[in-house]
Protein backbone atom coordinates (compact mmCIF):
# COMPACT_ATOMS: atom_id res chain seq x y z
CA UNK A 1 0.00 0.00 0.00
CA UNK A 2 2.76 2.40 -0.68
CA UNK A 3 4.29 4.29 -3.16
CA UNK A 4 8.27 3.81 -3.36
CA UNK A 5 10.23 7.24 -4.76
CA UNK A 6 11.67 10.00 -2.65
CA UNK A 7 9.10 12.65 -1.17
CA UNK A 8 10.04 16.17 -1.41
CA UNK A 9 8.99 17.70 1.70
CA UNK A 10 9.79 21.28 3.29
CA UNK A 11 10.83 21.40 7.13
CA UNK A 12 7.29 22.24 7.99
CA UNK A 13 6.12 19.44 6.04
CA UNK A 14 7.98 16.66 6.95
CA UNK A 15 7.56 18.34 10.81
CA UNK A 16 3.68 17.69 10.10
CA UNK A 17 4.51 14.30 9.05
CA UNK A 18 6.16 12.95 11.48
CA UNK A 19 3.89 14.69 14.46
CA UNK A 20 1.11 12.54 13.19
CA UNK A 21 2.92 9.22 12.90
CA UNK A 22 4.00 9.77 16.39
CA UNK A 23 0.42 10.17 17.44
CA UNK A 24 -0.82 7.27 15.83
CA UNK A 25 1.55 5.27 17.19
CA UNK A 26 0.87 6.52 20.97
CA UNK A 27 -3.12 6.03 19.47
CA UNK A 28 -2.50 2.28 18.52
CA UNK A 29 -0.70 2.07 21.95
CA UNK A 30 -3.60 2.60 23.94
CA UNK A 31 -5.73 1.00 21.81
CA UNK A 32 -4.39 -2.23 21.89
CA UNK A 33 -2.74 -1.77 25.32
CA UNK A 34 -6.29 -2.80 27.60
CA UNK A 35 -8.46 -6.07 26.60
CA UNK A 36 -9.67 -6.45 23.33
CA UNK A 37 -13.09 -7.44 22.28
CA UNK A 38 -13.81 -10.62 21.83
CA UNK A 39 -14.17 -12.16 18.88
CA UNK A 40 -17.71 -13.79 19.39
CA UNK A 41 -20.40 -12.59 20.79
CA UNK A 42 -22.86 -15.67 21.94
CA UNK A 43 -22.64 -17.38 18.91
CA UNK A 44 -22.18 -14.21 16.65
CA UNK A 45 -19.36 -12.06 15.47
CA UNK A 46 -19.15 -9.37 18.15
CA UNK A 47 -19.73 -5.93 16.13
CA UNK A 48 -17.79 -4.12 18.68
CA UNK A 49 -14.62 -6.48 17.45
CA UNK A 50 -15.40 -5.92 14.02
CA UNK A 51 -14.98 -2.05 14.76
CA UNK A 52 -11.93 -2.24 16.84
CA UNK A 53 -10.46 -4.46 14.12
CA UNK A 54 -11.15 -1.55 11.71
CA UNK A 55 -9.92 0.65 13.67
CA UNK A 56 -6.12 -0.60 13.94
CA UNK A 57 -6.36 -1.37 10.34
CA UNK A 58 -6.81 2.02 9.20
CA UNK A 59 -4.36 3.29 12.02
CA UNK A 60 -1.89 -0.09 10.51
CA UNK A 61 -2.12 1.07 6.89
CA UNK A 62 -1.88 5.07 7.93
CA UNK A 63 1.35 4.52 9.90
CA UNK A 64 2.90 2.20 7.21
CA UNK A 65 1.96 5.29 4.79
CA UNK A 66 3.53 7.73 7.10
CA UNK A 67 6.72 5.31 7.88
CA UNK A 68 7.40 4.89 4.16
CA UNK A 69 7.74 8.71 4.02
CA UNK A 70 9.56 9.19 6.57
CA UNK A 71 12.28 6.62 5.05
CA UNK A 72 12.03 8.27 1.80
CA UNK A 73 11.88 12.14 2.67
CA UNK A 74 14.08 14.89 1.11
CA UNK A 75 13.97 17.81 2.71
CA UNK A 76 13.40 20.92 0.36
CA UNK A 77 16.66 23.28 0.97
CA UNK A 78 17.06 26.28 -0.90
CA UNK A 79 19.71 27.13 -3.38
CA UNK A 80 22.31 29.52 -2.71
CA UNK A 81 23.89 32.43 -4.82
CA UNK A 82 23.51 32.83 -8.30
CA UNK A 83 21.12 29.58 -8.27
CA UNK A 84 18.32 31.64 -6.33
CA UNK A 85 17.63 32.68 -9.93
CA UNK A 86 17.06 28.96 -10.87
CA UNK A 87 13.56 27.47 -10.91
CA UNK A 88 13.89 24.55 -8.12
CA UNK A 89 11.46 22.61 -5.55
CA UNK A 90 10.43 25.73 -2.91
CA UNK A 91 10.74 28.39 -5.70
CA UNK A 92 7.71 30.87 -5.81
CA UNK A 93 7.00 31.88 -9.33
CA UNK A 94 5.83 34.67 -10.67
CA UNK A 95 4.17 34.35 -14.37
CA UNK A 96 2.39 36.11 -16.55
CA UNK A 97 -0.13 33.64 -18.70
CA UNK A 98 -2.35 34.67 -21.50
CA UNK A 99 -1.80 38.14 -20.74
CA UNK A 100 -2.53 37.41 -16.64
CA UNK A 101 -0.34 37.69 -13.61
CA UNK A 102 -0.13 34.67 -11.30
CA UNK A 103 2.26 33.27 -8.33
CA UNK A 104 2.41 29.76 -7.29
CA UNK A 105 5.20 27.77 -5.44
CA UNK A 106 6.64 24.60 -6.53
CA UNK A 107 6.67 22.26 -4.26
CA UNK A 108 6.57 18.12 -3.88
CA UNK A 109 3.22 15.69 -4.72
CA UNK A 110 2.61 15.47 -1.11
CA UNK A 111 2.30 19.48 -0.64
CA UNK A 112 0.83 20.48 -3.65
CA UNK A 113 -2.42 22.08 -3.24
CA UNK A 114 -3.12 24.00 -6.36
CA UNK A 115 -5.90 25.70 -5.23
CA UNK A 116 -3.73 27.38 -2.39
CA UNK A 117 -0.87 28.33 -4.64
CA UNK A 118 0.77 25.51 -4.26
CA UNK A 119 1.79 23.34 -7.63
CA UNK A 120 3.39 19.42 -7.58
CA UNK A 121 6.76 18.99 -9.04
CA UNK A 122 5.26 16.20 -10.98
CA UNK A 123 2.56 18.17 -12.80
CA UNK A 124 3.19 18.72 -16.54
CA UNK A 125 3.59 22.63 -15.64
CA UNK A 126 5.80 21.63 -12.51
CA UNK A 127 7.95 19.75 -14.41
CA UNK A 128 8.17 22.44 -17.38
CA UNK A 129 8.95 25.06 -15.44
CA UNK A 130 12.01 23.19 -13.29
CA UNK A 131 15.44 24.53 -14.32
CA UNK A 132 14.38 27.88 -15.98
CA UNK A 133 14.67 31.83 -14.42
CA UNK A 134 13.28 34.68 -14.71
CA UNK A 135 13.18 36.47 -18.31
CA UNK A 136 12.74 33.45 -20.08
CA UNK A 137 9.23 32.01 -21.71
CA UNK A 138 8.19 28.28 -21.04
CA UNK A 139 6.10 26.56 -23.28
CA UNK A 140 3.32 23.44 -22.17
CA UNK A 141 1.63 22.00 -24.76
CA UNK A 142 -1.58 19.77 -24.34
CA UNK A 143 -3.94 20.46 -26.74
CA UNK A 144 -3.46 24.20 -26.50
CA UNK A 145 -0.53 25.68 -26.50
CA UNK A 146 0.18 27.68 -23.32
CA UNK A 147 3.25 30.04 -22.30
CA UNK A 148 4.30 30.84 -19.11
CA UNK A 149 6.45 34.23 -19.09
CA UNK A 150 8.59 33.83 -15.98
CA UNK A 151 8.87 37.15 -14.00
CA UNK A 152 10.50 36.19 -10.91
CA UNK A 153 11.65 33.48 -9.06
CA UNK A 154 11.98 33.70 -5.29
CA UNK A 155 12.70 31.30 -2.38
CA UNK A 156 11.59 32.19 1.19
CA UNK A 157 9.43 30.56 3.94
CA UNK A 158 5.79 30.97 3.29
CA UNK B 1 -32.74 4.80 11.92
CA UNK B 2 -34.66 8.52 12.15
CA UNK B 3 -31.52 9.90 11.94
CA UNK B 4 -30.19 8.25 8.82
CA UNK B 5 -33.56 8.72 7.07
CA UNK B 6 -33.19 12.47 7.65
CA UNK B 7 -29.27 12.27 6.52
CA UNK B 8 -30.43 10.63 3.36
CA UNK B 9 -33.42 13.14 2.85
CA UNK B 10 -30.94 15.61 2.95
CA UNK B 11 -28.16 14.21 0.49
CA UNK B 12 -30.71 13.50 -1.54
CA UNK B 13 -31.18 17.65 -2.84
CA UNK B 14 -27.83 16.60 -4.54
CA UNK B 15 -29.78 14.89 -7.27
CA UNK B 16 -31.25 18.05 -7.87
CA UNK B 17 -28.62 20.63 -7.65
CA UNK B 18 -27.22 21.47 -10.87
CA UNK B 19 -23.43 21.80 -10.47
CA UNK B 20 -22.96 25.81 -10.71
CA UNK B 21 -20.20 25.79 -13.89
CA UNK B 22 -22.13 24.51 -16.27
CA UNK B 23 -24.96 27.04 -15.09
CA UNK B 24 -22.50 29.68 -15.48
CA UNK B 25 -22.45 29.02 -18.80
CA UNK B 26 -26.03 28.53 -19.74
CA UNK B 27 -25.68 24.79 -20.36
CA UNK B 28 -29.22 23.18 -21.14
CA UNK B 29 -30.11 20.71 -18.21
CA UNK B 30 -26.88 20.64 -16.49
CA UNK B 31 -25.48 17.27 -14.76
CA UNK B 32 -26.03 17.59 -11.04
CA UNK B 33 -23.80 17.03 -8.03
CA UNK B 34 -24.80 13.63 -7.68
CA UNK B 35 -24.35 13.03 -11.43
CA UNK B 36 -20.36 14.23 -11.14
CA UNK B 37 -20.60 12.08 -8.18
CA UNK B 38 -21.73 9.35 -9.77
CA UNK B 39 -18.87 9.07 -12.32
CA UNK B 40 -16.48 10.15 -10.44
CA UNK B 41 -16.84 7.14 -8.21
CA UNK B 42 -16.80 4.74 -10.55
CA UNK B 43 -13.99 6.74 -12.09
CA UNK B 44 -12.47 5.75 -8.65
CA UNK B 45 -13.32 1.99 -8.56
CA UNK B 46 -12.08 1.35 -12.11
CA UNK B 47 -8.77 3.05 -12.38
CA UNK B 48 -7.64 2.58 -8.33
CA UNK B 49 -7.14 -0.82 -9.18
CA UNK B 50 -4.31 -0.13 -10.83
CA UNK B 51 -2.69 1.82 -8.60
CA UNK B 52 -1.40 0.59 -4.59
CA UNK B 53 -4.05 2.26 -2.64
CA UNK B 54 -7.17 1.63 -0.65
CA UNK B 55 -10.17 1.01 -2.98
CA UNK B 56 -12.65 0.85 -0.75
CA UNK B 57 -11.47 3.84 1.24
CA UNK B 58 -11.30 6.03 -2.41
CA UNK B 59 -14.80 5.30 -3.55
CA UNK B 60 -16.11 6.45 0.50
CA UNK B 61 -13.96 9.54 -0.03
CA UNK B 62 -15.42 9.72 -3.46
CA UNK B 63 -19.09 9.81 -2.16
CA UNK B 64 -19.03 11.60 0.19
CA UNK B 65 -16.26 14.22 -1.44
CA UNK B 66 -19.32 16.91 -2.04
CA UNK B 67 -21.91 15.97 0.69
CA UNK B 68 -21.14 19.36 2.46
CA UNK B 69 -22.34 21.48 -1.01
CA UNK B 70 -25.96 20.67 0.19
CA UNK B 71 -25.57 23.40 2.60
CA UNK B 72 -22.31 25.32 1.53
CA UNK B 73 -23.43 25.06 -2.28
CA UNK B 74 -20.99 24.71 -5.33
CA UNK B 75 -18.46 26.88 -5.60
CA UNK B 76 -16.75 27.66 -8.75
CA UNK B 77 -12.93 28.91 -9.99
CA UNK B 78 -14.23 31.82 -11.25
CA UNK B 79 -15.75 32.83 -7.49
CA UNK B 80 -12.23 33.81 -7.01
CA UNK B 81 -12.16 36.66 -9.17
CA UNK B 82 -13.09 39.49 -7.33
CA UNK B 83 -16.08 41.65 -8.80
CA UNK B 84 -14.37 44.65 -10.11
CA UNK B 85 -12.04 41.61 -12.40
CA UNK B 86 -15.26 39.75 -13.67
CA UNK B 87 -15.55 41.49 -17.41
CA UNK B 88 -13.77 40.30 -20.26
CA UNK B 89 -14.55 37.28 -21.87
CA UNK B 90 -15.38 35.80 -18.32
CA UNK B 91 -15.12 32.08 -19.20
CA UNK B 92 -12.23 32.21 -21.91
CA UNK B 93 -9.50 32.47 -19.72
CA UNK B 94 -8.56 30.49 -16.28
CA UNK B 95 -8.56 32.69 -13.76
CA UNK B 96 -5.30 33.67 -12.26
CA UNK B 97 -4.69 35.05 -8.72
CA UNK B 98 -2.11 35.99 -6.54
CA UNK B 99 -1.21 33.25 -3.92
CA UNK B 100 -2.25 35.47 -0.81
CA UNK B 101 -5.55 35.71 -2.88
CA UNK B 102 -5.33 31.82 -3.70
CA UNK B 103 -4.83 31.25 -0.43
CA UNK B 104 -7.84 33.26 1.26
CA UNK B 105 -9.98 32.03 -0.92
CA UNK B 106 -8.68 27.97 0.03
CA UNK B 107 -9.51 28.90 3.68
CA UNK B 108 -12.94 30.61 3.31
CA UNK B 109 -14.36 27.72 0.86
CA UNK B 110 -12.66 25.30 3.74
CA UNK B 111 -14.19 26.63 6.83
CA UNK B 112 -17.79 26.94 4.68
CA UNK B 113 -17.85 23.43 3.80
CA UNK B 114 -16.26 22.06 6.86
CA UNK B 115 -19.00 23.53 8.63
CA UNK B 116 -21.80 22.83 6.16
CA UNK B 117 -20.21 19.19 6.29
CA UNK B 118 -20.40 19.04 10.29
CA UNK B 119 -24.24 20.73 9.93
CA UNK B 120 -25.00 17.33 7.26
CA UNK B 121 -23.33 14.77 9.54
CA UNK B 122 -24.44 15.93 12.76
CA UNK B 123 -27.62 13.16 13.19
CA UNK B 124 -25.33 10.23 12.23
CA UNK B 125 -23.90 7.83 14.62
CA UNK B 126 -20.41 9.29 15.95
CA UNK B 127 -18.58 6.88 14.65
CA UNK B 128 -19.72 7.20 10.98
CA UNK B 129 -19.68 11.25 11.45
CA UNK B 130 -15.99 11.13 12.34
CA UNK B 131 -15.10 8.80 9.40
CA UNK B 132 -16.89 11.00 6.84
CA UNK B 133 -15.60 14.62 8.33
CA UNK B 134 -11.86 12.51 8.27
CA UNK B 135 -12.37 11.32 4.50
CA UNK B 136 -13.38 14.85 3.49
CA UNK B 137 -9.93 16.41 5.32
CA UNK B 138 -8.15 13.97 3.49
CA UNK B 139 -9.29 14.72 0.57
CA UNK B 140 -9.11 18.44 1.04
CA UNK B 141 -5.87 18.50 1.94
CA UNK B 142 -4.57 15.89 0.12
CA UNK B 143 -2.70 14.69 3.16
CA UNK B 144 -3.13 10.69 1.89
CA UNK B 145 -2.57 8.61 -0.97
CA UNK B 146 -6.37 8.02 -1.54
CA UNK B 147 -7.17 12.11 -0.82
CA UNK B 148 -4.59 13.04 -3.54
CA UNK B 149 -5.55 10.51 -6.10
CA UNK B 150 -9.61 11.28 -5.48
CA UNK B 151 -8.57 15.61 -5.47
CA UNK B 152 -7.00 14.94 -9.06
CA UNK B 153 -9.78 12.47 -10.24
CA UNK B 154 -12.90 14.56 -9.61
CA UNK B 155 -10.65 17.88 -12.12
CA UNK B 156 -10.54 14.75 -14.55
CA UNK B 157 -14.44 13.76 -14.52
CA UNK B 158 -14.84 17.25 -14.78
CA UNK B 159 -12.25 17.59 -17.88
CA UNK B 160 -14.81 14.34 -19.03
CA UNK B 161 -17.72 16.22 -18.72
CA UNK B 162 -16.37 20.11 -20.48
CA UNK B 163 -15.43 17.77 -23.18
CA UNK B 164 -18.87 15.98 -23.55
CA UNK B 165 -20.64 19.67 -23.32
CA UNK B 166 -18.46 21.15 -25.71
CA UNK B 167 -18.25 18.64 -28.22
CA UNK B 168 -22.12 19.21 -27.89
CA UNK B 169 -22.50 22.45 -29.24
CA UNK B 170 -18.98 24.07 -28.60
CA UNK B 171 -20.75 26.94 -26.60
CA UNK B 172 -17.59 27.54 -25.07
CA UNK B 173 -14.29 27.55 -24.88
CA UNK B 174 -12.49 24.18 -24.27
CA UNK B 175 -9.17 25.07 -23.68
CA UNK B 176 -8.89 26.72 -19.68
CA UNK B 177 -9.81 23.04 -19.11
CA UNK B 178 -6.69 21.66 -20.78
CA UNK B 179 -4.38 24.30 -18.77
CA UNK B 180 -5.85 24.32 -15.70
CA UNK B 181 -5.50 20.65 -15.76
CA UNK B 182 -1.89 20.83 -16.51
CA UNK B 183 -1.06 23.01 -13.05
CA UNK B 184 -3.51 20.45 -11.03
CA UNK B 185 -3.07 16.76 -11.76
CA UNK B 186 0.46 14.75 -10.87
CA UNK B 187 -0.79 11.33 -10.51
CA UNK B 188 0.86 9.50 -13.59
CA UNK B 189 -2.17 6.65 -13.88
CA UNK B 190 -4.44 10.49 -14.38
CA UNK B 191 -1.87 12.21 -16.58
CA UNK B 192 -2.00 9.22 -18.54
CA UNK B 193 -6.05 8.62 -18.80
CA UNK B 194 -5.92 12.43 -20.09
CA UNK B 195 -3.19 11.73 -23.02
CA UNK B 196 -6.16 9.01 -23.97
CA UNK B 197 -8.80 11.84 -23.62
CA UNK B 198 -6.52 14.55 -25.80
CA UNK B 199 -6.31 11.65 -28.70
CA UNK B 200 -10.07 12.00 -28.53
CA UNK B 201 -10.40 14.53 -28.58
CA UNK B 202 -7.98 15.07 -31.41
CA UNK B 203 -10.29 12.80 -33.62
CA UNK B 204 -13.04 14.98 -33.12
CA UNK B 205 -11.73 17.81 -34.17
Amino acid sequence: MTEEKKFYLTKEGLERIKNEYKNLKELKLAKTKGESPKILHSEDLNPEYLAFQEDINFLDSRITELDNVIKNAVLIRFPRGEKQSVIDLGATIFVEVGGQADEFTLVGSLEANPSAGKISNESPVGRALMGHKAGEAVVVSSPVQTTYKIKKVKYSIS
Amino acid sequence: MKNELNFLIEVGKLKTMPRMGWVLRKINNPETIAAHTFRMTLMAWILCYQKKINVNKALKMSLIHDLCEVYAGDTTPFDNIPSGKRKREFFNEWPRLSKKEKEKFFLNKYKKENKALKKITSSLPKKLKKEIMGLWNEYENGSTQEGRFVRQLDRVENLLQAFEYWKEGKKFKIEPWWIQIEELVDDPLLLKFIKVLEKKINKKK
